[in-house]
Order: structure tokens, then C-alpha cells, then sequence
């Protein structure tokens, strides 16, 4: 693709980053109380610490132009600044703590909702009205609609409470010790199998459904007529030529599904009390922790858009009827 | 729920549970594998280590693990030897005068000596004097005008303290500012330690301190990590290693407790403390709660006359004792506590809960009023219209403007229990003839609501009626003060104000003996009482759940509480046992542990800073999702690898 239709797309990539975290800024000091109604619930403080903590906030000066000056010269520098919950902490650091559970929780699940959901699709879709499809869609469509909870806890009580195989939250066992890196790997899957399992399957549905639709609009096209018409497996049809057209449209879904990997799927982490993104940012919407705030929903947005840049110009190439000069 | 220093619990915290972990990578904590790991589940999430920085229970918890106070709590939170093994009073009662033993050391080997005290206690005198606070303001406040009013501290010799304050009581001794190694902390003033950018000196070692347990590791959002002080001189539990872990929700706690993945369980429902009743090898435990549930009104304006426009209660009833004093006899309190708590509380009459701990000699400061107020809502209408609040033709009661009475009710959503006593009040009022509207609030939210002028510009106080909780320290004041003129705007939420009130409370703050104290304490339970700024609604109890297979020793503190986590000290943390027995399907917690022994040669680590201090890993994890990742990429590369090529194979020859 040209350069220029490169240029274009990092270019609005950007506006959009920088007019994203102008919103994020002014959505989150617009919501009721603020940081001092949690962190200064202490029947003994005097107006004049409030007042104080307000100032080393930077809180009582005014929202525009001041603060959000402020914000902005200060992220553009790479600053996030310091959480107001976690005092003493900059918000890099938290924020990078609670990371890697997420992508890896999120990304894995992603991964073999993908593999499984398209090939699960494509050969429901594929064979349409047979056992597959009538099973599989019924099943796509049920997980499809269960929130992570509603699937998570019935496997919490069934695999971990009733049977024992696994544990019934966290990322690690609490207080154990390590006699090597193999032990603990094993006790961070051991960790990981219920959690993925609940994400997996609720992306897994959707993906499935997605790809099922698609490749069935694909089947009636002409090249695929004269696919079959050349002699061609059933199998080859499907895999050569039917498949990488239907996946054009799942790209674009997945590709931007996959910017959200980072908001890391809330609820599912809370059942699971897994220490991931989706967590802090239930935590610091509670106490309105506004830094910490910005840096999660700045990577958010990143991720988000970065993803979407990803898909136009994965698109652009998947697809060559795409004009990309 | 508000709650006052030191006793913050987890009832809070279930909507804020936030963890931090520093994610520097580090080695996981050495230890024997056979180390015996006592774990703890919270539904806290915790802020800080910094004593100064954190204001969640499980924070408390935390500090004085690793911190002593100068005087600690025992089992009936009667004064016991920590830092200090010994004090006295002077004659003329204007000084007290502490011990340290010679041989007390630091973790870290550096002897321990009154001059760690003094720097320790300097700390909050110097934020005293200039009006500040250190940090978040729960600890330093109690050397204060409404608690201890120490002038001076000095330390003429390495193991002798001298505080100097006209206080008659003994508050002195129930302050909770930990003693902070001098050789760590020693060139940090106060506004450093409390800023929120603070980040303590750490020499990577870990947390330096003369407490039972050091913080060595903390995960944000998993667990916070102690490992046992070998120079602790007091009483020693017999866990090597203590772990609070973080939870999200009350089944995943509750599950976990089943699935004997954590020996304790703090904070957990009363459907859950009836469900574990039957269950092997589990413990439950109702205790006391210093603290209560209170329906509250709006009263702003009692004692001043002043309005606020566009907020404010929504009519001058709320004003009128008369009128609360009506409300609360169509309050059926021992209901609620049945529906809504599961039985598992008391009564609620005065603002000093029978579970305040006295003084030695005094056990409590609690006193029930004369006349309590029984449900009957026939006699609630006879008082009502007695006061002249009468009904209009439609059945509404209206105020004394002629208005019909329509009074919202605002909760916050930290505890769904509050809903459900709401939803009583409202259906119990409405056979009054008064209309109330309730509504959940997320806390932040409320509180912003709740503030009057006074506490900010742009404070409306735009409620009527709310109910929320609080808990308490070890000392009275607190429970009293919050009703007091100077604290509208600070933190009262009735916004009452009664000189005559203020006036008792000045005069038992210089009373001289416990007597004279309850005394007028009594006069002041009476008046709240009669005058009902809240009603409270229950002294509702801490349930608690614990394992009985692998510890012993359990022990309550206070004796009708509950082990850990019951907002006084971690006393309970350094009774436990092995078990004795073997695990049955009964609980049967074993019997003392041998007792450790007296003063010890407590020796502290260099304090790992007091915040943050340790550089909690993510124990090695950035490795693992590398590893995890590149493995499961490899595998499903492979086999769709493989796919690909068979399905070539078995085609026929053809192009593509």
C-alpha cells in the first residue's frame, strides 16, 4: 500500500489518541465527588489538610484551561503522575504490575476463541443445517449472551468448590513458596485453566456466530461455484477460497476486539479475583483515583486505536479490491 | 461506612478493595518449604504500607505487624508491654515516664532505644503544632486538643521516654502511632512521610521494624506478604510466614476458606456465617463490633438557624426532637436485626456501643438511657399529632408550614444490607402518613451530597435521611465528638449542633477520674438518646470464619470478639498454636500455645521505607507470560501447520 495512505492513517491514529484523552480527562472530573470524599474520610481532618491535599493535587485550580493543561503537558512527557489510592506509587508502576495478568488472561483466551471460533464457525457454516451447525449455533448463541460471571461461577462451584480440580481464585496460591520457576509456572496455570476457560468461552460464541454468517454469504458467490466447478475437494473449496474471503469481515471485528484485550474482561477478573487491569479500574473508579484513572483508559484508548489502525491496514492488504494508493 | 482511626474494617472496604503492587521483579521470598504460612482473607484491597498513608483496616492490620506502638492492646485492651516494657506516672500526674529494655533490637540487629520513640512521637507533635496532619491525619490527631493534648516528648537516656500532658485519662497509652527505626526514617520529616509521593528509603531487604512480622513482598491485588521478626521480644505465634490475600467478592472468599485455600476469613455474610455452621474443620465466630448502623437525620440548622439554599433538609420536622423522637417508635429494630443481619446483633440506644472497651477498673462507658423507645407505630401517630404533626385528608402528614412530609433516603452501596433496612423504614413510615424515597449512592458520590457549606463551596447537604455505619477506637471522644457544632462541615453528617452538648464534651475531656468521666458521659448518652440525631439501629457484629486444621490457639480479642482484624492490635496473630488435635469434624481449636516468653531481644530489618518500602515483585511473572505465550503460540502454529499440509496431501493436484 502507499505511503501516503500510511501517513494518512498513523496521522488520524494520532488525532484520535490525543482528542480521546482529552475526553477521558474531563468525563472522569465531571463525575460527583471526587478523590477527597474516600481518601480524606477522616472524621479528625481539618478543613485546612483538605484544602492542602486538594492543592497537591492540583484539584483547586481550575479545570480548564489550568488542569487539563497541566494533564496534557505532563502525559505528552510520559508523566502519569502519582496514584491517589496508592500513595507513594506512580501510576506507571501500578498500572505495569497489573499488566501482564490481563494480557496474558485476555490474550490467550482471545487466541483460542479465535482458532477454535472460526474453525468451529467456518465448518457450521460450511455444512449448513447439519449436526455441527444446529448444535453449535444453539451453543454460540447461549454463551454468546452469558455475561464472564454467569458463566465463571457455575465453573468455580462445580470444577473448583464441588470437585476440587482447581483453585477457586487468584493468580498464584496464597503464601506458597517455590522451590523452582517450574513450580510456579505449573501453580500460575493451574490458576489460569478456569478463568481462560470462562473468557474463552464467552468469545468463543460470538466469534463463531460471526464467522458462521460470513462464510455462508461467501458460499453463494460465483468463484466459489467455479471452484467446485473445477473439480475441487469440498475441503479444498472451503479452505482455499471460501474461508480467506470470510474472514475479512471477522478481521475487523477481532482486530478491534483485540484493543480491548487491555480493559481486560472486568467481571471475569472480579470473580476471580485475578490482579489484572479490569480489576484496578473497577478500584479506581470507586475512589476516584483520577491519575490512575487517565493512565488505564490512556492505554485503553492506545490499544483500542492502535488495534483499529491494525485492521485497516491488515484489511488493506487481506483485501485487494481495497484502494490503499 | 466512616471509619474513625484506628479501628477501620472491612465492611468499607468491600467496595474499595484496591491493591498495589510495585512491580519491580524480584526473587520470591526466600523460605523453608516447610515453613509454616498462616493466610488471611480480606475483602480490603490495601492502599499503602506507609502507617501514615493508609486508611483501610486491613493497612492498620498491616503496620502494626511490622511497628509496634509504644503500648500495645491485650486481650481485653487493657495495656500491655510493646516498644515501652514498662511506664509510670508522675505524682502530679503531668507525666508519664516509659522503659525500654536494654536489649531490644531492630530486625535488623541495630539496638531499639527511647530515641526511636522520641522521633517517632516528634513526628506528630511537629505536624500538631503547625495545625497539619501526617498523611492521611488518623494517627497524629490523637495527641490533639479532643485526645491525648501531649505538649512534649523527651528521651534523657536510651531507655527512658518522658511524655509530658496534663490529660487526666490514659489516652496516652492507646495511641497508635508506631515506632518507626530512627536509622532508616531518621532524616525524614513529617510532610515527607505523609506526602503522597513518598517513596521510603529501601535498602531491599525488606521492611525494618520491632513488630512480630515484617512486610517483605506485596502484590497489588493479590496478597501482602510477612515474614516473622527473629528479634521480636514478645509473645510468639507459631506461623512462620503470614499472608493477607485480597479478595473480590464474599463467595470467592468464602470458597476459598472451604477449599482450605486460606485459614481465615474476615468479613464474611451472615447467610454465609449460618451456611459455614455445620461445616468440618471450620470455625465461625460472631464478636463485638466497637461501632453501629444508624438511621441519621438532616438537622442542619439545630442550634444556628442558618439555611442553605437550594439543600438542606427539605423540612424544619427534621429540627424537632419531637418529631425524630416520634420516627424512632415506628422503628422495629429487633426486627431488622433478624431480617437483615441474621440475628447477629444488638439493639442500638447510645452512641458509645457496649463494645467500647473501658479503662482498668472500669469495663465500660456504655449506659443505657431511661425510657427506650419500644415499636408501636399507633403510639408514633399519638406523638406526631401530639407535636402537631397532623394528617391532611389524604392521609399525609404535614409539617408545621402546612407542607405534606416527604423525606428522601440516601445509602451508600458499600453493603447491601442498608438497602434492605431501608426498604423497612420506607414501608414503616408510609403507615405514618410520611412519604420516603430511598436511594443508593456509590460512597464517593454520597459523600459529595452529604457536604454541607461548611465542608466545601459547592456543599448543598441536599438529604434528609441516610443510613451508614461507623466504627470506633478504643476511647469514647470519638463517638462523641462527631455530634459537636465545631464538626459540621468535618465530619458530622446530622449536622447537629447543641451547645449544651458541646459543653458535657469539654467537661469530661478534663474530667479527672473514670468516674467523674461517666458521669457525664451519662448525661450525654441520655441526651443523644432523647434528642436523636440518629437512631441507632443495631450494634450489628463482626462474623468471621476461620480453619481449625492446620492453627490453634485462637484466641478473641477482645474476649467476645474476634481473633484478627478486630480493629484494636494484632495481638491475636501472636497467640496461635499448632493443633493439638487432629482435625475433626467438629472444630476443636487446641489449647494455649507454650508462651514465648517475656521481653526479648527484638531486632528489626533496616526498614524497608515506610510506604511502599518493599519492592514488591510480581514474583518473576514478566517471564511467565513470555514463556506461556511463545507455548501456546508454537503449539497452535504447529497444528494448524499441520492441518495445512495434510489437507495438500490428500487434495488433488490443483492450483490455487
Amino acid at each position: 500500500m502507499g505511503p501516503r495512505y500510511l501517513a494518512r492513517k498513523v496521522i488520524q491514529t494520532i488525532v484520535t489518541i490525543v482528542f480521546v484523552l482529552i475526553l477521558n480527562f474531563l468525563l472522569f472530573r465531571m463525575m460527583p465527588g471526587g478523590p477527597e470524599g474516600i481518601l480524606l474520610r477522616n472524621p479528625h481532618i481539618t478543613a485546612e489538610t483538605k484544602a492542602a491535599a486538594r492543592a497537591r493535587w492540583g484539584l483547586d485550580k481550575p479545570l480548564i484551561p489550568d488542569q487539563l493543561v497541566d494533564y496534557v503537558e505532563a502525559t505528552a512527557a510520559g508523566d502519569l503522575g502519582f496514584s491517589y489510592k496508592f500513595r507513594g506509587t506512580p501510576v506507571i508502576e501500578v498500572i505495569g504490575a497489573r499488566f501482564w495478568p490481563t494480557i496474558i488472561l485476555i490474550g490467550l483466551a482471545e487466541l483460542i476463541a479465535i482458532v477454535v471460533g472460526l474453525a468451529l464457525g467456518a465448518q457450521a457454516g460450511w455444512k449448513r443445517g447439519g449436526t455441527l451447525d444446529r448444535v453449535g449455533n444453539g451453543a454460540s448463541l447461549i454463551l454468546y449472551s452469558m455475561p464472564y460471571f454467569v458463566i465463571g461461577m457455575p465453573l468455580i462451584i462445580i470444577f473448583a468448590a464441588e470437585l476440587g480440580w482447581f483453585p477457586t481464585s487468584g493468580m498464584l496460591t496464597p503464601g506458597a513458596h517455590y522451590d523452582s520457576f517450574l513450580d510456579q509456572l505449573l501453580d500460575f496455570l493451574h490458576h489460569l485453566v478456569l478463568p481462560l476457560a470462562t473468557v474463552s468461552l464467552g468469545l468463543i460464541g460470538g466469534y463463531s456466530i460471526l464467522m458462521r454468517s460470513s462464510i455462508i454469504d461467501t458460499r453463494s458467490e460465483d468463484y466459489v461455484t467455479t471452484a467446485r466447478a473445477k473439480g475441487l475437494t469440498d475441503r479444498t473449496v472451503l479452505r482455499a477460497h471460501a474461508f480467506p474471503n470470510a474472514l475479512l469481515p471477522t478481521v475487523t471485528v477481532i482486530a478491534i476486539n483485540l484493543g480491548y484485550v487491555v480493559a481486560g474482561a472486568i467481571t471475569a477478573e472480579i470473580v476471580f479475583s485475578w490482579p489484572g487491569l479490569g480489576t484496578l479500574t473497577y478500584d479506581a473508579l470507586q475512589t476516584r483515583d483520577y491519575p490512575l484513572l487517565q493512565g488505564i483508559f490512556l492505554l485503553i484508548s492506545v490499544a483500542v486505536i492502535v488495534a483499529n489502525l491494525g485492521a485497516d491496514l491488515l484489511y488493506g492488504r487481506l483485501d485487494p479490491r481495497v484502494r490503499t494508493a | 461506612m466512616r471509619l474513625s482511626m484506628p479501628a477501620r474494617l472491612a465492611r468499607f472496604a468491600m467496595a474499595t478493595g484496591l491493591v498495589l503492587s510495585v512491580g519491580a521483579p524480584a526473587a520470591a521470598p526466600v523460605a523453608a518449604a516447610d515453613d509454616k504460612v498462616l493466610r488471611i482473607g480480606v475483602l480490603q484491597d490495601l492502599d499503602s504500607t506507609n502507617p501514615y498513608g493508609t486508611i483501610l483496616g486491613v493497612g492498620y492490620e498491616a503496620y502494626q505487624l511490622t511497628y509496634e506502638k509504644l503500648v500495645g492492646f491485650g486481650q481485653n485492651i487493657e495495656p500491655i508491654p510493646a516498644f515501652a516494657s514498662s511506664w509510670s506516672r508522675s505524682e502530679d500526674g503531668k507525666s508519664w515516664v516509659f522503659k525500654i529494655d536494654p536489649n531490644k533490637k531492630w530486625s535488623d540487629g541495630t539496638p531499639a532505644t527511647s530515641a526511636d520513640a522520641c522521633f517517632s512521637w516528634q513526628l506528630d507533635l511537629d505536624a500538631q503544632k503547625t495545625g497539619d496532619s501526617v498523611g492521611a491525619g488518623y494517627i497524629d490527631y490523637a495527641l490533639g486538643p479532643n485526645g491525648s493534648r501531649v505538649t512534649k516528648v523527651e528521651c534523657p537516656d536510651p531507655q527512658t521516654m518522658i511524655i509530658y500532658t496534663d490529660d487526666a485519662s490514659n489516652r496516652v497509652l492507646q495511641t497508635y502511632i508506631p515506632i518507626l527505626p530512627k536509622h532508616i526514617w531518621g532524616k525524614m520529616n513529617y510532610k515527607q512521610i505523609g506526602d503522597d509521593k513518598f517513596d521510603p528509603p529501601d535498602d531491599g531487604s525488606g521492611l525494618v521494624g520491632s513488630g512480630p512480622y515484617l512486610a517483605v513482598e506485596w502484590k497489588t491485588g493479590e496478597e501482602i506478604r510477612f515474614k516473622r521478626n527473629p528479634n521480636y521480644d514478645g509473645h510468639k505465634g507459631v506461623e512462620d510466614e503470614i499472608v493477607f490475600r485480597f479478595f473480590k467478592t464474599n463467595e470467592s472468599l468464602v470458597q476459598a476458606l472451604k477449599a482450605a485455600e486460606i485459614d481465615y476469613a474476615h468479613n464474611i455474610s451472615p447467610e454465609q456465617f449460618k451456611a459455614l455452621k455445620g461445616e468440618p474443620n471450620i470455625q465461625v465466630v460472631n464478636g463485638v463490633l466497637n461501632g453501629w448502623t444508624e438511621l441519621g437525620f438532616n438537622t442542619y440548622g439545630t442550634g444556628t438557624g442558618k439555611t442553605i439554599k437550594g439543600g438542606g433538609p427539605s423540612t424544619k420536622a427534621l429540627l424537632d426532637p419531637a418529631f425524630r423522637d416520634a420516627l424512632g417508635y415506628a422503628i422495629d429494630k429487633q426486627k431488622l436485626i433478624d431480617s437483615v443481619i441474621g440475628g447477629l446483633g444488638e439493639i442500638g440506644t447510645t452512641q458509645i456501643p457496649p463494645a467500647m472497651p473501658g479503662v482498668p477498673g472500669h469495663p465500660t462507658w456504655h449506659t443505657e438511657p431511661t425510657n427506650i423507645r419500644t415499636f408501636n407505630i399507633d403510639l408514633a401517630k399519638q406523638k406526631l399529632d401530639a407535636a402537631n404533626y397532623g394528617l391532611d385528608s389524604s392521609g399525609r402528614r404535614l409539617d408545621h408550614e402546612g407542607k405534606p412530609i416527604s423525606l428522601s433516603l440516601v445509602m451508600p452501596d458499600s453493603d447491601a444490607n442498608y438497602a434492605k433496612a431501608g426498604q423497612f423504614i420506607t414501608d414503616w413510615f408510609a403507615q405514618l402518613g410520611i412519604k420516603v424515597s430511598p436511594q443508593v449512592l456509590d460512597s464517593d458520590t454520597l459523600y459529595a451530597r452529604m457536604l454541607p457549606p461548611e465542608g466545601g463551596k459547592e456543599g448543598k447537604a441536599d438529604y434528609d435521611l441516610f443510613i451508614w455505619d461507623w466504627s470506633w477506637g478504643p476511647d469514647p471522644n470519638d463517638a462523641l465528638d462527631v455530634f459537636r457544632c465545631d464538626e459540621v462541615g468535618v465530619s458530622s453528617d446530622s449536622l447537629y449542633c447543641n451547645p449544651d452538648y458541646d459543653k458535657l464534651y469539654d467537661q469530661q475531656l478534663v474530667a479527672q477520674t473514670p468516674e467523674e468521666r461517666q458521669a457525664i458521659l451519662d448525661q450525654m448518652q441520655q441526651m443523644f438518646y432523647d434528642q436523636a440525631p440518629y437512631h441507632i439501629l443495631y450494634y450489628n457484629d463482626n462474623l468471621d470464619a476461620y480453619r481449625t486444621d492446620r492453627f490453634g490457639g485462637w484466641q478473641n480479642q477482645p474476649a467476645n470478639g474476634v481473633p484478627f482484624m478486630g480493629g484494636f492490635d494484632t495481638w491475636g496473630e501472636t497467640q496461635l498454636t499448632d493443633v493439638v488435635v487432629a482435625p475433626s469434624p467438629t472444630a476443636a481449636p487446641s489449647g494455649q500455645a507454650p508462651a514465648s516468653g517475656g521481653p526479648s531481644t527484638g531486632g528489626s530489618n533496616p526498614p524497608a521505607s515506610g510506604g511502599t518500602g518493599t519492592e514488591t515483585s510480581s514474583g518473576g511473572i514478566p517471564v511467565l507470560p513470555i514463556a506461556v505465550v511463545i507455548v501456546v503460540v508454537v503449539v497452535v502454529a504447529g497444528f494448524l501447520a499441520m492441518r495445512r499440509n495434510a489437507a495438500r496431501t490428500a487434495d488433488d493436484d490443483e492450483d490455487e
